[in-house]
């Protein structure tokens, strides 16, 4: 017979189970919003009978059996990858949208110089001996110069912006991967009590995810309950309780590789870019990618112009009867020959070499002896000159095609990373919503849990109150 | 789906923040006035609008270059009708004074008005376009021709392009057309020289030689014939600039035009996507709310 003071102590244990419940549906509303946290349930288990009345068991009550996870691997498999394309390529589309240097409403780009430069010289080559006109014709020479300066640099400041980032991104992952380092060692000592440490557990995630984020890792579970993490192409970045690091370091051409230190020690060695991933990657893919491709076709565009007007410039006379003297620098001296053509930083270093408008090299003829100086409304080599405008450069097309070229492509580039943006965007979304709504907490089904047991507290009360009473009345036989 | 409050929040942030950029976006569209901005707005367009305002600007350039090759032409045949009256009043002069009954006194007095007429000829020689001695070929910075008729300048052509790399002459030579000089022995022939024919009928004047007189007809006639075919040749020239400065300045506006088509904005449609894109915004931001007012905590007492 189950005496009373059993079911007392079964009610006591049941009221704990509740107390359980209540405690996790409070935690789990108290973390509705924490990033990261999977909501927890608490199962309640019948405590096993222990006696037997008349060939029946009368049962002992509920106790706390485990406090699990709502989480689905299969879905969280999938986040990781999901996450890191969406930071590279939302990484890549905000970097290159950044930049405006190559903008079609700004007034003072390539395009309005190039068009400022041959118009000007249209003018003087209306009235060639014209100082003002000359005057005007070498501003425009040095605007046109200014200019491949300033989107020059304008490239390299982008660049460099991005070094900046991505030497930010590199140290916020190495705190990330020595975080969930340290959080393998902890789970696998919390673990050893026999309990899983549930919200270690969401910690880690959380850390893993933003791995994810960052560089594009992903996460390989080990049989010790670890997480191993590899940054793309396998490169390892956490191998169980250690962390590998990430830093920058100079390389020749005036910006910043990427190295790591791997996690047992050894390195540092420079990653390449197949191995970096997530926002990391995608800066230094719009760093390496469209804007150094933007930078070496106004390179070459500077080049080749420079030497098609310097070309056509110095077979010319000035007003002076100077000859020879190119009117841009970089100058080739070896026009035909391309093995010794130098085209990295010409636009940077573009500069117009005469400052005397009179050098100026309009006059095709030369000076008829005893005269010094060519006829000063000698504009033939002006007409030379214009020619330039409609030549076909090196790159196979004339400069108007190829500043449009530069603008397109640069465009498309802008065009494509946002559209990979949008895309990896809406997958990452997709899979976060599928997440959320399968381990975040809902507020109505906490609430009623809570009432769940609430109202089971109370029955057990009265379950106590009852027993209590039948006690009482035992005792006061008499 | 399972409805929970993480999913709700972070899809009201990410639906309404999606409305709400949709919505600046149209803003900005309408304000600013232009679709394409930035090369990633619409890369083929960016690279168009480029290249039709880059051949505009050529075009634009090519059209002030002929117009005012076209105004110096029109200039030169103002001086080159002022040599044709002095001319005409010459050979005048000349039948009139050939006659054996003007005096000598008379024939004097008659070159002085040759010699005024030969001064009226240089002058006009001497035409200038701004800073520019229009009749002096590329020498143009000082007279062409000097009061001994005389001519310094140089026997260049000056070129003008009237569309991307084609040229035309532009300037009249007048060392052709008033010195008789020839190209192609590069010598001028006397016989052709109007100038000299106008002092040579100075001088038979001034010497009362009848005959002299006489022999100057045959260049002066020859002479106006020089100035009408070089101002027929002004007048075939002006009109091919003239032309050109139009197809030119229709090439650049109809290139603008086209450049505006891709990168400005439609008033029209630009209006109506901002309202529409508003009033997503304000359903986004109406269903968001909806969805926050609905809660068991509103009804569990």
């Amino acid at each position: 017979m189950a005496d009373l003071l059993s079911i007392l102590s079964g009610a006591a244990t049941s009221l704990a189970a509740q107390r359980a419940v209540l405690a996790t549906a409070g935690h789990n509303i108290n973390n509705a919003n924490t990033p990261g946290y999977s909501r927890q349930i608490a199962s309640l288990e019948t405590i096993t009978p222990a006696e037997q009345v008349n060939g029946a068991f009368i049962g002992r009550g509920a106790t706390l059996g485990t406090v699990t996870q709502a989480r689905d691997r299969f879905l969280e498999a999938q986040i990781p990858r999901a996450m890191g394309d969406a930071a590279f390529s939302t990484a890549q589309s905000d970097a290159l949208q950044a930049f405006h240097g190559l903008d079609v409403t700004d007034a003072g780009g390539l395009s309005s110089a190039v068009s400022g430069f041959f118009t000007s010289l249209r003018a003087l080559a209306q009235n060639a001996g014209d100082p003002g006109l000359r005057a005007s014709f070498l501003g425009a020479a040095q605007a046109l110069a200014r200019t491949f300066n300033s989107t020059a640099s304008g490239i390299e400041s982008a660049r460099s912006g991005l070094d900046a980032q991505a030497s930010g991104l590199a140290g916020q992952i190495t705190t990330e991967a020595q975080a969930v380092a340290q959080l393998n060692v902890q789970i696998r000592q919390a673990r050893g009590s026999g309990a899983e440490p549930n919200d270690l557990l969401d910690l880690r995630q959380k850390h893993l995810d933003k791995l994810a984020e960052l560089a594009g890792a992903t996460t390989v579970p080990t049989s010790e309950g670890d997480v191993n993490v590899t940054l793309p192409g396998g490169v390892a970045l956490v191998a169980g309780g250690r962390a590998g690091s990430l830093s920058t370091t100079a390389n020749g051409s005036g910006h910043l590789d990427i190295q790591i230190r791997l996690p047992d020690g050894s390195g540092p060695t420079i990653l390449s870019s197949s191995a970096l991933g997530g926002s990391l990657g995608g800066t230094i893919s719009a760093r390496d990618g469209a804007l150094k491709t933007a930078g070496e076709r106004v390179d070459q565009l500077a080049f080749d112009l420079a030497r098609a007007v310097n070309s056509a410039h110095e077979a010319g006379y000035g007003l002076d009867g100077s000859t020879g003297l190119a009117l841009f620098t970089p100058d080739d001296p070896t026009p035909n020959d391309v093995t010794d053509d130098v085209v990295a930083g010409a636009a940077s270093q573009m500069s117009v070499v005469i400052t005397d408008p009179a050098q100026l090299a309009m006059a095709g003829g030369a000076p008829v002896p005893p005269a010094t100086t060519p006829a000063p409304g000698d504009a033939s080599n002006a007409s030379l000159l214009i020619a330039t405008e409609s030549a076909t450069l090196p790159s196979g097309k004339d400069v108007q095609s190829a500043v449009s070229d530069i603008v397109s492509q640069f465009g498309t580039s802008t065009a494509n990373a946002k559209a990979y943006a949008d895309q990896d965007g809406a997958i990452e979304d997709h899979l976060t919503s599928l997440r959320d709504s399968y381990s975040g907490v809902s507020i109505d089904e906490e609430m009623i849990t809570m009432q769940q047991a609430q109202r089971a507290y109370e029955a057990i009360a009265k379950v106590i109150q009852t027993a209590d009473g039948m006690l009482e009345t035992l005792l006061n036989l008499r | 789906m399972r409805v929970t409050e993480r999913l709700v929040f972070e899809n009201a942030s990410r639906n309404t923040g999606r409305a709400r950029t949709a919505a600046e976006e149209a803003r900005q569209a309408l304000a600013r006035g232009t679709r394409v901005e930035h090369p990633g707005d619409d890369p083929a367009k960016a690279g168009l609008i480029l290249a039709h305002r880059m051949s505009a600007d050529r075009l634009t350039a090519i059209s002030g270059a002929t117009s005012a090759a076209a105004d110096e032409i029109g200039a030169a045949d103002s001086a080159l009708d002022g040599v044709s009256t002095a001319l005409s009043r010459a050979r005048e002069l000349t039948v009139q004074l050939s006659n054996a009954t003007y005096s000598a006194s008379e024939r004097q007095d008659g070159a002085k008005e040759v010699d005024g007429l030969l001064a009226q000829v240089v002058s006009s020689l001497n035409a200038r376009v701004g800073n520019r001695y229009i009749f002096g070929g590329t020498k143009d910075d000082a007279p062409p021709f000097q009061t001994d008729g005389s001519y310094t300048g140089d026997h260049a052509d000056r070129k003008v392009e009237i569309a991307p790399g084609v040229t035309q002459q532009a300037n009249v030579r007048a060392d052709v057309a008033l010195k008789g000089y020839d190209e192609a022995s590069q010598t001028y022939d006397s016989q052709k020289d109007v100038l000299a024919t106008l002092q040579r009928l100075g001088a038979a004047l001034r010497a009362n030689d009848v005959t002299g007189v006489q022999g100057t007809l045959d260049g002066l006639q020859a002479g106006i014939t020089q100035v009408a075919n070089a101002r027929a040749q002004a007048g075939v020239s002006m009109s091919t600039f003239d032309s050109a400065t139009s197809a030119a300045q229709i090439a650049s506006d109809r290139d603008r035009v086209n450049a505006g088509k891709m990168s400005d904005v439609d008033i029209a449609d630009a209006s109506i996507q901002l309202q529409a894109t508003q009033t997503a915004l304000e359903a986004s931001y109406a269903a968001t709310a909806q969805s926050f007012r609905l809660s068991i905590l509103s009804y569990l007492k």
